[in-house]
């Protein structure tokens, strides 16, 4: 005898709606991003399913302002003039790719950073007392 | 219990800046010289596996409908730059199963049709949204790597000088003019430390190999070739937070495999293809490679261990940054020269008595992964 069940229907997901990584958040503006409720995984960005543990309830956080530059490079090419980026290891271990402000001291891996935001444009530059 | 597998054939274009062909143009002549050099028939083939990632639709049968090699299965095959190493994978491992006995493997790629620049990464992923190129994706590495090493920018300097001396004597490399550290180091910067010099060229480019089944080349009479002893395809994992770029965990787990596949270790290798698209990464897999376990990296490199004469000689070709790296042609032209120089038609560049090669190549421009693909093979001579 055939057994009929009535197979799931998968959902799209609307990730294109929700590019950037700065949101507002109460404690005020902030890098976006995702906390399993399951597990705890934490993730950069608006996501939707847990890479860890593939679990679909997760939920919007602000990330941590401060971190520690793991690496970092002074960019001549595919834009005009010199930019620096690098990737930033926020406090919760979560990494983001990010541009860097320069100041006097100059930039080395393993220094303690910060975000900062200026009208919608944000970066990370040497933390207060590095 | 799998067959054996190996190439009976190769054949490849000069790679370069080729602006009046097409990707047609660029493959077809290697292909009529692999099959016509392997004795090989039309009727022969099994399976043609193609492996190109700015191709296009139908890239495969655009190629072999102009030698009207038509009605077996083309498979196109995209892994970014380890598209052509994954579409010999693909290859040895049907012939292993023994589901065919000839697969005819294309690479090709043409870079120029984009007019210059960094290569195009998926403008879906979210650090291409914010601004991340191949070369800085290198350059953090190298930036870290010298912070904890004692490696210095004249190390990255003296990998693309060892390079272009291996490519000087190579007809199918793009540079094969010699440079000294200076002019590395005097290059115009591209991402920091790094400079032109230390980067692969943008260009284009085509390479074919025929592999069979031992039932086949015993038929077909090959005379000299290699047997693949291991082919090994990793993927990426994702790293939501701290991942260490100077240890790739890919490329150490895919030697891991390969050499527990072939049942050798390091020390046996004659040759190593490696996948040195920005000099740093030269370095960086002496390690994953386990070249390392008696000097460091740098010290390899600079008491020439990795070139003519030394233990290993690492990218004899002149590697990416002397051959070239159009995209999904440089796995299959990495193959390429293990087969000529296990066969020994290396010409000037012939390792003597050369035995083992291995082959690696990865894929990378993907957030959270390390790369997002490595391709792995060993070669033995047969």
């Amino acid at each position: 005898m055939t057994v009929h069940t009535e197979a799931p229907v998968s959902a799209t997901i609307a990730d294109l709606e929700s590019d950037g990584l700065l949101g507002t958040f109460p404690q005020g503006r902030r890098l976006v991003g995702t906390v399993c409720d399951h597990c705890g995984q934490s993730m950069i960005g608006t996501r939707i399913v847990c890479s860890r543990c593939v679990g679909r309830e997760v939920s919007r956080v602000a990330l941590p302002t401060t971190g520690t530059l793991y690496s970092f490079t002074r960019l001549h090419v595919g834009g005009e003039g010199v930019r620096v980026i690098g990737y930033v290891d926020l406090d919760g271990d979560v990494r983001t790719l990010a541009d860097l402000r320069e100041g006097g001291t100059p930039l080395r891996p393993d220094t303690r950073v910060e975000l900062g935001v200026e009208g919608d444009d944000w970066f990370f530059a040497a933390a207060a007392g590095e | 219990m799998t067959d054996s597998a190996f190439a009976v054939s190769a054949a490849m274009i000069p790679f370069g800046k080729h602006r009046s062909s097409s990707y047609v143009g660029l493959a077809v002549s290697p292909l009529i010289d692999a099959l016509r050099t392997a004795g090989v028939q039309k009727s022969d083939v099994d399976a043609v596996y193609v492996g190109h990632s700015y191709g296009g639709m139908m890239t495969g049968q655009r190629i072999t409908k102009e030698i009207g090699l038509g009605t077996v299965p083309t498979v196109n095959v995209d892994n970014a730059c380890s598209s052509g190493a994954t579409a010999i994978h693909e290859a040895y491992t049907a012939i292993a199963q023994g589901l065919i006995d000839v697969a005819v493997v294309i690479g090709v790629e043409k870079l120029t049709q984009f007019g210059g620049g960094t290569l195009p990464l998926s403008p879906e992923d979210r650090e291409v949204k914010q601004g991340i190129v191949m070369p800085a994706v290198y350059a953090m590495r190298a930036t870290r790597y010298l912070y904890e090493t004692d490696a210095t920018v004249e190390d990255l300097a003296l990998v693309s000088v060892k390079a272009r001396r291996h490519g000087a004597l190579n007809p199918f490399a793009q540079f094969r003019q010699e440079v000294t550290v200076e002019q590395v180091l005097a290059a115009r910067p591209v991402a920091d430390p790094l400079t032109l010099l230390m980067c692969c060229p943008t260009g284009d480019g085509a390479a074919v190999v025929v592999l069979a089944s031992e039932r086949a080349r015993n038929r077909l009479g090959s005379p000299r070739g290699m047997r693949v002893a291991a082919s090994v395809l990793h993927s990426g994992q994702v790293e939501e937070g701290f991942r260490d770029m100077t240890k790739p965990e890919i490329s150490y787990q895919s030697a891991r495999d390969a050499y527990a596949q072939a049942g050798i270790g390091p020390d046996d290798l004659d040759m190593i293809e490696l996948h040195d698209a920005f000099s740093i990464a030269e370095l960086v897999y002496y390690d994953a490679f386990g070249l390392t376990e008696k000097q460091s990296a740098v010290s390899l490199l600079r008491e020439g261990r990795t070139t003519f004469g030394g233990d290993v000689v690492v990218n004899p070709s002149g590697g990416l940054l002397a051959k070239g790296h159009p995209v999904g042609a440089s796995g299959v032209a990495q193959v390429a020269e293990a087969f000529w120089q296990l066969s020994g038609q290396a010409g000037a560049r012939q390792i003597e008595d050369a035995r083992w090669a291995m082959t690696h190549v990865t894929g990378g421009g993907t957030a959270g992964l390390d790369h997002g693909a490595c391709t792995i093979h060993i070669f033995e001579a047969a």
